[in-house]
């Protein structure tokens, strides 16, 4: 019984392969502007990394917001509930997830069965999306993945007054020309955005477990400034968080073709 | 029995691509006198007496409201900043008087601009009051008077009883007509979509009601018997302030919900209900604007807003509800918190969305709304 998902972000497209609760295969590509064409390259990544092709796929479910583009799917159902559905398939403690998109976040928070029970969404302002990091970590001259490891050898972040984006790029660049150090800055943004995120989550009702889905929980210095906002721990998952939409999308297929 | 789309929808999406139709241009050709007006606290009926005839203010298509920005605060909502917009853009240039209600700060900004800015031949603010109690009936029954002998003496109209009964006549003959076509939502395969429904409604509400009912009528004729085979997951009922592009719903339903009941100041829950005459056709029609207006400006009538929308649940079998505020509307900002609450409280899923006036964001309203549907284990 093999199910896939399919996951086209406004980054970044992911795909699942998955058999019962195996993890056969996944692939993460660069999102183009064609959503169709993301879709059909990352698929062939991850059938290949799981050595089948795609006659061996019995149900594609499609997610994400070119999710109504992808040529192969079968049903397509929101990012919403796949980010929920793959995060208490991994752990079924689960009650709130935080999913931190390119574009968006959103607060979700479940029941025991893992049904969402609230949700909330960012989605008019880019302050607290990927995004915001990536603007910030070209700024600093940084690779994104760097941004978390460099914020841990802080000795006094930053305290960034603006939230948006635009303004908040301009208070970098102010602080870089008085020749404050990146990781003070790295710190500084971070905790910004974790700032951010925390007002949102709390709108949904914290309640543990808790953890982050999408790219941006693969910051560390993010998921800590989290920690500290919220004062609770986040549940490290043990799949890649931004594998999370994709593979909540192979578990709803997997549950189309009978499977639980 | 057909199932293909209705045909006369056509007509009423004509009208609605310019803020003033076809048939205002029509009527203003025949000597009539278009009155615009922004609040459902303007009672229509008395702008129908004798040659008047209402517009309600919409900006179709506005793409930008940089002559308003001037004027206006980044804070105040993009319904008033694009109606004023298209007011300094001479886009309401037929418009031969203003009728307006000071309904928020927001909407007091726009009149004052307004009046400002274009130095209009005749403007009336209705000071409309806050509570519904017999002494702000009385009030407002004054003010109405005020406002119809204001329109006489100005326009040279025929304000008088038999007159204004002959108004109220024809307004109660679109309310009805409305009503008919409404309740076929409340059927299990309803014979026409919300987005649809809503196109009607706007067209009606932006032309004369003279010109625009037989077009109604023919709409009736051709859905009365129609049966939907049309798919969908949930029935939805949509509420909040001011909704004027019928996109909000078409990419509502386009996610697998049928909009079956409307309850915002354009639609027609509980706006489009007759007037009953029995006297002073003004009283008459100060009784009818309480009774049709529920509006959170008014005090001390919370329950009455809250329990129109819970019995349109059941009378429409409506499965969740989504409310739909403009960013920056105080009014619908804070009543939507304790509306959220006591409909989940009662077992009624809500979505709350945020949106500007003209429809944006299609992607993540698409993904709400989806994930919304989903969450109902639809």
């Amino acid at each position: 019984m093999i199910a896939a998902g399919c996951d086209v972000g406004s980054l970044t497209t992911k795909a699942v392969i998955l058999n019962n609760t195996r993890l056969l295969g996944h692939a993460l590509i660069g999102s183009s502007f064609n959503p169709e064409k993301s879709a059909a390259e990352v698929m062939e990544k991850a059938l290949a990394a799981a050595h089948l092709t795609m006659d061996d796929i019995g149900f594609c479910v499609g997610t994400g917001y070119g999710r109504e583009r992808i040529g192969f799917v079968k049903k397509t159902i929101s990012e919403i509930s796949c980010h929920a559905k793959g995060a208490h398939f991994l752990q079924p403690s689960m009650r709130t997830i935080i999913d931190i998109g390119g574009q968006d976040c959103k607060a979700i928070r479940l029941d025991e069965k893992g049904e969402i029970v609230k949700f909330m969404t960012n989605d008019k302002c880019a302050s607290g999306t990927g995004r915001f990091l990536e603007v910030m970590a070209k700024l600093l001259g940084l690779e994104l993945e760097e941004l978390g490891r460099i914020s841990g050898q802080t000795t006094q972040p930053i305290n960034l007054a603006a939230t948006c984006t635009v303004w908040a790029q301009a208070e970098v660049i102010m602080h870089l020309n008085d020749g404050m150090s990146k990781a003070d800055l790295a710190a500084g943004i971070n905790e910004a955005m974790a700032a951010r995120i925390a007002i949102l989550a709390r709108s949904v009702g914290i309640e543990k477990d808790v953890c982050m889905t999408g790219g941006v929980a693969k910051n560390t210095g993010v998921i800590q400034a989290m920690e500290k906002q919220l004062g609770i721990p986040m549940r490290r998952l043990r799949v890649d968080p931004q594998m999370m939409g994709a593979l909540g999308a192979a578990v709803f297929a997997r549950e189309r073709m009978g499977g639980r | 029995m057909s199932t293909e789309e209705p045909r006369v929808i056509k007509v009423f999406e004509d009208l609605l691509e310019t803020p003033q139709n076809r048939l205002v241009e029509q009527a203003s050709q025949d000597g009539r006198i278009p009155i615009g007006y922004s609040c459902s606290f303007v009672p229509e009926a008395l702008l129908m007496a004798d040659r008047l005839f209402p517009v309600r203010l919409h900006a179709p298509g506005v793409a930008g409201t940089e002559l308003a920005d001037n004027y206006l605060s980044s804070l105040v909502c993009s319904y008033t900043r694009s109606i004023l917009e298209f007011a300094m853009d001479d886009r309401y240039d037929l418009i031969r008087g203003w009728v307006t209600v000071p309904s928020c700060a927001h909407m007091q900004r726009f009149i004052d601009n307004l009046e400002y800015l274009k130095r209009p031949d005749f403007i009336h603010v209705i000071d409309a009051p806050r509570k519904v109690n017999e002494s702000t009936l009385k009030w407002h029954e004054e003010e109405l008077h005020m406002l119809a002998d204001k329109l006489s003496s100005h326009f040279s109209v025929d304000m008088g009883k038999a007159s204004l009964m002959k108004a109220i006549d024809e307004w109660n003959r679109f309310c009805v007509i409305m009503n008919r076509i409404g309740d076929l939502r409340k059927t299990p395969n309803p014979p026409i979509t919300g987005s649809e429904f809503h196109r009607v409604v706007m067209a009606s509400l932006a032309s004369p009601k003279d010109l625009i009912l037989p077009h109604i009528e023919a709409f009736y004729r051709e859905i009365e018997n129609r049966e939907s085979t049309r798919k969908y997951r949930a029935r939805l009922m949509v509420v909040g302030g001011h909704l004027h592009d019928p996109e909000f719903i078409r990419i509502i339903e386009s996610q697998g919900g049928l909009v079956v009941a409307d309850r915002f100041c354009t639609g027609s829950i509980p706006g489009l209900i007759p007037v009953h005459v029995n006297g002073d056709p003004i009283r008459a029609l100060a009784e009818h604007t309480f009774e049709k207006t529920l509006c959170p400006r008014m005090m001390e009538d919370f329950d009455r807003r809250l329990n129109n929308i819970l019995d349109t649940v059941k009378e429409y079998r409506v499965d969740g509800v989504v409310i739909e505020i403009i960013k920056f509307c105080d009014l619908w900002g804070v009543d939507s918190m304790p509306l959220v609450s006591a409909l989940r409280k009662v077992g009624i899923p809500v979505l709350k969305l945020e949106r500007e006036y003209r429809t944006t964001g299609e992607g993540q309203l698409r993904t709400r709304v989806q994930a919304f549907i989903e969450s109902m284990g639809r």
